[in-house]
């Protein structure tokens, strides 16, 4: 939100300040008081306090009581104040408006808001705390009427500048600014605060939220860092429970949900933290018991559905999302986060017109959603995308790259998709729904609603986004490995109902990467080793933690990696029914020790233990080799060290000895693939000796273990082509269409090698992608598919190719003998 | 089933518009073409090459390939040393105005003149100039010594950075201007020039495959390479090629697209193709060759308003035809009787 001035307000406010407004705050100071020892969580002595005052402190008890959830009492002592226009009365009206919303009695909310925000508009002399309950009264309009919350703004504003010592102006101002999404204003606001009142708990829980909302991890200490001034305030608790709950601490976050709503039970945001814990448990009491405080709060607690859809989604679970999104909705149909969380989820889960439109009221009642305006930029974007189906799959594409994507990735879906369907005994409903994002930005929105996220594809179970080939430079990744890996997690998901825990899902799908035999899929590093050494990565059950709350960024993609090792070693141990059981009992409902103890009857410590042993039996030359790493200064150990001095005799252009010392290094790490590493030398080696056979050999160490190997994918075409060996060199180019597909020379060549290895059905194929990147010579482009058709032994599909080249080009000399060859009646090869 | 008499006329007509708008002639080792090759101060080495690079694949294209005369070709660079097989002189104002003085004692109406022009632009509107040894004569100079033209069609290019001003000052009837930029402000290096001259040279470029290349194609060509090597580079474009050949000033992007737009003329204008033959056999052959492709036009211009499957067989049944005459028109050529 942008803090442009509301010029009404402010001509208004030029008549209204006067200096006679100090004097009636020096009156207040009982009042202050009573909110000071509140504010450091006193709230007892407060609350003695302000009983003691009577009349005059009575608005000061009523927000004691709020602060303890005692609604009723307050909104008793609130509405005489109001009546007998007792001191601080127009905050009391400002809180009785704020209650009948969270009561959800909007319209007795919006006419309290409406008398106080006119009173104000038409009067003098309103000193600065009344000007708050104003601004106030404005922010109650706003949860309806978007100008409000400029009005709102302006009145905080004004509220601070005619009393810098009002700290309520301030941080509420910011508050407002946050809740419209705007960081770095409310950063600003919530920093003013605290220079007039240093270690202000709710400015600097203010800060922690404007952090949480960032994403950054600092969030959680300065939560802390609040709770240090005032042990009783609501919102630090909450804001606590909420990051266990988003890490799936759950039992965390029902213990901080229950310290905030002992403090004050009527926190709707409590209850919908401890609904979504017990929702996600299973636990259907827990959640029958939450719904129905949040409903003596609220008979239709939109807020309360609304955080659970939330906690669904978090959890993969769409479909359960969109239900509660429903629920939300139907409690209150001007709710922007209901309607919000309702749409997302329906576009996550296909249901793209309905999604669109619940998207478009959200938009409408809450126009500061950045999320929302982007997502709703984004659908337009997809109306000139076009739809590319397959047997079981739409792929949702840009129109100029559709006929690349149906010749290539529309068969690979297919093949994953059967592959899959054996392996896991499950078929996933079609069609399946896969987005292709020309630019990484929309992709990015897809996921998050925001530019900025790091991955390459998510997957909401039946539909699937994806970065292109174009989103990112060519060799940055693999859109092919990316789709395969995706697509894994609709089988997973599926078969466990949305509820297998993330690392399971995710080293299934790196498991499935390495699987489809194309080089794809993580692998041992030398990084990976050393760190799992240095007691960097975490045992199999708190692995979840190095995917939600990663100890230091590495850790995430390590954590695929290794949970990969864990999936590949249940079934070397158990078999591919083991896997297939644990997804099937988490679709029972049971939690991973649960289903440790079923399937493979061990608890998670046990497992622990095991899957260390194996894994230092499976790496154990390599470990021996690669010191330990606590993740700061250079790596190290022998396997290196060797590497570095091959590449120094590589260098100076001993070509024999840096052989001898770099094979030597090859026995320390053995499988080590990466550019960096003895193969990837050992084949330069090999190349400057003109040993042609031994460079594809180590570059195919490199190919089958990197899967953006762009340079030596195509170097180890080279090699084979020069050994004759064609179907070697045709894999090689294989693979790098998928890290550099929009390379037309890379078609050429396959098409060439296909050709000479007599391959017409692969020739076929690339005359078809050359032809989808739209070449600048189409009609030779064209007459050569034609040809490929001719030998391939479509003769009717090549006759008809041909006859278009012609009509277009009709002296075309080769595609006149084509064409004179097909009817036979002309003779020669081309 | 017949067809109505004002649908016919109608297709008669089109059938000779489509004959009328066929390439001037097959301009291959006829002599009718004449080519300046200018390239202008380099400053670094690397624009050295790139500049000879576009400018001798040119002179090959022209020499080899189109059997354009000696006296016909005439290469100018800023230093003759470099290549002194194919360059004729310097590049300097005077060198070049001369050069077209004498070409155009040689010209013959009807004949094309192919001025290529490149190297660092500057300057603006009329004043626009390209780098050349010694003081740089104006785009308003070059449009004075273009007129010793009156009755050639004149294909100008101009691929230097900077270029784009010159579309306009150079306009004229009968002339084709190109230019490697759309304005003057679009003085980054260019690609352009590579791209032009590899289309002259080679079959790439001949979208008809008629086995000549014209200004058109080439012009497409270049302008499709040089977006396909930004794309590729994932680089901002700096160069827009523009086109003009109506002689309104006003280059396209797109010449061809549309009928009324650029590009008619520069359709027109082919480099390359095979010698006329003087044998009556093939003369003939290419008569009845030409009576099949007027029939193909006449069908294609149908296409929309016919049944599918009867265009389909009528288009086989000509396209065919065609193949077979030309057929036998090549094997006369090669000397087989067959």
């Amino acid at each position: 939100m942008s803090r442009l001035a509301w010029p009404g307000i402010l001509l208004l406010l030029g008549s209204l300040v006067t200096p006679g407004a100090a004097c009636a705050q020096r009156e207040q100071a009982p009042e202050r008081q009573v909110a000071a020892l509140a504010e450091r969580g006193h709230v007892a002595e407060a609350e003695a306090m302000a009983r003691a005052g009577g009349a005059s402190l009575s608005v000061a008890l009523g927000d004691i009581l709020v602060l303890s959830g005692r609604l009723a009492e307050a909104e008793l002592l609130y509405a005489v104040a109001v009546r007998d226009h007792l001191p601080s009365y127009r905050s009391a009206e400002a809180s009785l408006a704020e209650l009948a919303a969270r009561h959800g009695r909007l319209a007795e909310a919006n006419t309290r808001a409406i008398a106080l925000t006119r009173a104000f508009e038409q009067g003098t002399r309103w000193s600065a705390p009344d000007q708050v309950a104003a601004a106030r009264g404005y922010v109650v309009l706003g949860l309806t009427d978007p100008q409000a919350a400029h009005a709102a703004l302006t009145v905080f504003d004004a509220a601070a500048a005619l009393d810098s010592s009002n700290i309520d102006a301030r941080v509420l101002a910011a508050n407002l600014l946050l809740d419209k999404y705007n960081g770095p204003d409310a950063v600003e606001t919530f920093k003013s605060a605290l220079t007039i009142a240093p270690n202000n708990p709710r400015a600097l829980l203010g800060l922690a939220m404007v952090q949480a909302f960032e994403g950054n991890p600092a969030a959680a200490p300065g939560a802390q860092r609040a709770l240090a001034q005032n042990p009783s305030l609501v919102g630090a608790h909450l804001l606590l429970a909420r990051f266990n709950l988003e890490a799936e601490a759950y039992d965390s976050a029902a213990a901080g949900a229950r310290r905030a709503l002992a403090i004050d039970s009527s926190a709707m945001q409590g209850w919908g933290i401890l609904g979504s814990v017990s929702w996600l448990v299973g636990d259907s009491a827990g959640y029958r018991s939450a719904r129905v405080h949040a409903e003596r709060i609220n008979p239709q607690p939109a807020e309360f559905f609304s955080a659970i859809a939330e906690a669904a989604a978090r959890q993969r679970r769409y479909d359960d999302a969109v239900r509660f999104g429903r629920l939300a909705v139907a409690a209150d149909s001007t709710s922007a986060p209901g309607l919000t969380v309702l749409g997302n989820n329906e576009l996550r889960t296909g249901a793209m017109d309905s999604g669109r439109s619940h998207i478009d009221r959200a938009f409408a009642i809450d126009p500061f959603n950045l999320w929302n305006k982007n997502t709703l930029d984004l659908l337009d974007q997809l109306k000139q995308y076009v739809t590319v189906a397959t047997p079981r799959f739409q792929i949702v594409v840009p129109k100029d790259e559709a006929d690349y994507y149906r010749i290539y990735l529309g068969p690979l879906l297919e093949q994953a998709y059967d592959q899959f369907a054996a392996r896991y005994e499950y078929r996933p409903a079609a069609p399946i729904r896969i987005e292709m994002f020309r630019n990484h930005a929309d992709f990015s929105v897809r996921g998050i609603g925001l530019a900025g996220l790091g991955a390459l594809g998510v997957s909401f179970g039946r539909v699937l986004a994806l970065d292109g080939p174009a989103a990112r430079p060519a060799g940055e990744f693999n859109y092919g490995s990316t789709a395969w890996h995706e697509l894994a997690h609709t089988f997973t998901l599926g078969l466990s109902d949305h509820r297998v825990p993330r690392w399971l899902s995710e080293g299934l799908s790196v498991l499935e990467e390495r699987r489809a035999g194309r080089g794809w899929g993580a692998n041992a590093t030398v990084d990976f080793l050393a760190s799992y050494k240095g007691g960097r990565l975490l045992p199999v059950s708190r692995i979840n933690d190095g995917f939600v709350r990663p100890a230091f960024p590495e850790q995430v993609t390590m954590s695929y990696y290794q949970a990969s090792l864990i999936c590949e070693m249940i079934e070397a141990e158990r078999g591919p029914t083991a896997i297939r059981d644990m997804l099937r009992g988490y679709a029972e409902g049971l939690d991973t020790r649960a289903v440790f103890a079923k399937v493979l009857q061990t608890t998670p410590a046990a497992f622990d233990q095991r899957f260390d042993g194996w894994f230092r039996k499976r790496f154990a030359v390599a470990l021996e080799n690669i010191d330990a790493w606590d993740g700061t200064g250079p790596l190290g150990g022998t396997y290196l060290a060797a590497v570095a001095d091959g590449v120094v005799l590589l260098k100076a252009a001993h070509f024999d000895s840096a052989r001898v010392v770099l094979a030597r290094a090859q026995q320390l790490f053995p499988g080590d693939g990466s550019t960096d590493g003895a193969a990837w030398y050992l084949a330069q080696v090999a190349y400057a000796q003109g040993d042609f056979a031994t460079e594809a050999t180590e570059l195919a160490q490199v190919t089958s273990h990197d899967e953006t190997a762009m340079e030596a994918n195509a170097k180890e075409s080279e090699a084979r082509e020069r050994e004759g060996d064609l179907p070697g060199a045709m894999a090689a180019l294989d693979r790098l269409l998928w890290i550099a597909p929009y390379n037309d020379s890379t078609h050429l060549h396959l098409a060439d090698l296909a050709e000479r290895a007599g391959d017409w059905a692969r020739v076929v194929r690339e005359r078809r992608g050359i032809l989808a990147l739209n070449p600048t010579d189409r009609l030779e482009a064209r007459y050569q598919l034609a040809r490929a058709l001719a030998k391939a032994g479509h003769r009717e599909e090549a006759r008809r190719e041909v006859l278009q080249v012609l009509e277009a080009a009709p002296g075309f000399e080769k595609a006149q003998t084509l064409l004179l060859e097909l009817r036979g009646s002309g003779g020669g090869n081309q | 089933m017949g067809v109505p008499p004002v649908a016919r006329a109608r297709l008669i007509a089109l059938a000779l518009v489509l004959l009328l708008s066929r390439p001037l002639q097959a301009q291959g080792k006829s002599g009718g073409v004449h080519v300046l090759l200018v390239t202008g101060l380099s400053a670094e080495p690397q624009y050295a090459r790139t500049f000879a690079q576009a400018a001798s694949t040119i002179y090959d294209a022209a020499r080899k390939g189109w059997g354009v005369a000696d006296s016909s070709l005439i290469y100018l660079a800023e230093d003759p040393t470099r290549d002194s097989v194919r360059i004729t002189g310097v590049s300097n104002r005077e060198t070049i105005q001369h050069s077209i003085e004498l070409l155009s004692r040689q010209v013959k109406p009807g004949d094309i003149v192919l001025f290529f022009l490149v190297g660092h632009g500057n300057g603006e509107g009329a004043d626009s100039k390209v780098n050349l040894p010694g003081p740089d004569p104006t785009a308003a100079d070059y449009r004075r010594w273009l007129t010793a033209f009156p009755s050639q069609s004149v294909v100008f290019v101009n691929a230097s950075s900077g270029s784009g001003d010159f579309l306009a000052v150079e306009s004229g009837a009968n002339r084709v201007v190109i230019t490697a930029t759309k304005t003057a402000l679009e003085r980054n290096e260019t690609h352009f020039a590579e791209y032009f001259a590899r289309a002259l040279s080679g079959t790439e470029a001949d979208a008809d495959k008629d086995g000549r290349v014209s200004a058109l194609e080439a012009f497409n060509y270049a302008h499709a390479e040089v977006a396909k090597y930004y794309t590729g580079k994932n680089l901002l474009q700096t160069e827009h090629a523009m086109l003009d050949d109506n002689g309104d000033g006003k280059g396209t992007a797109d010449p061809g697209s549309t009928e009324a737009g650029d590009g008619r003329l520069a359709r027109r204008l082919a480099f390359g193709g095979a010698a006329a033959s003087t044998d009556p056999r093939v003369i003939a052959l290419m008569k009845e060759r030409r009576l099949l492709e007027a029939k193909l036009d006449s069908l294609r211009a149908t296409k929309a308003t016919s049944d599918s499957t009867s265009y389909q067989k009528a288009l086989e049944r000509l396209l065919t035809d065609i193949a077979i005459k030309s057929q036998a028109i090549r094997a006369l050529q090669k000397g087989d009787p067959r």
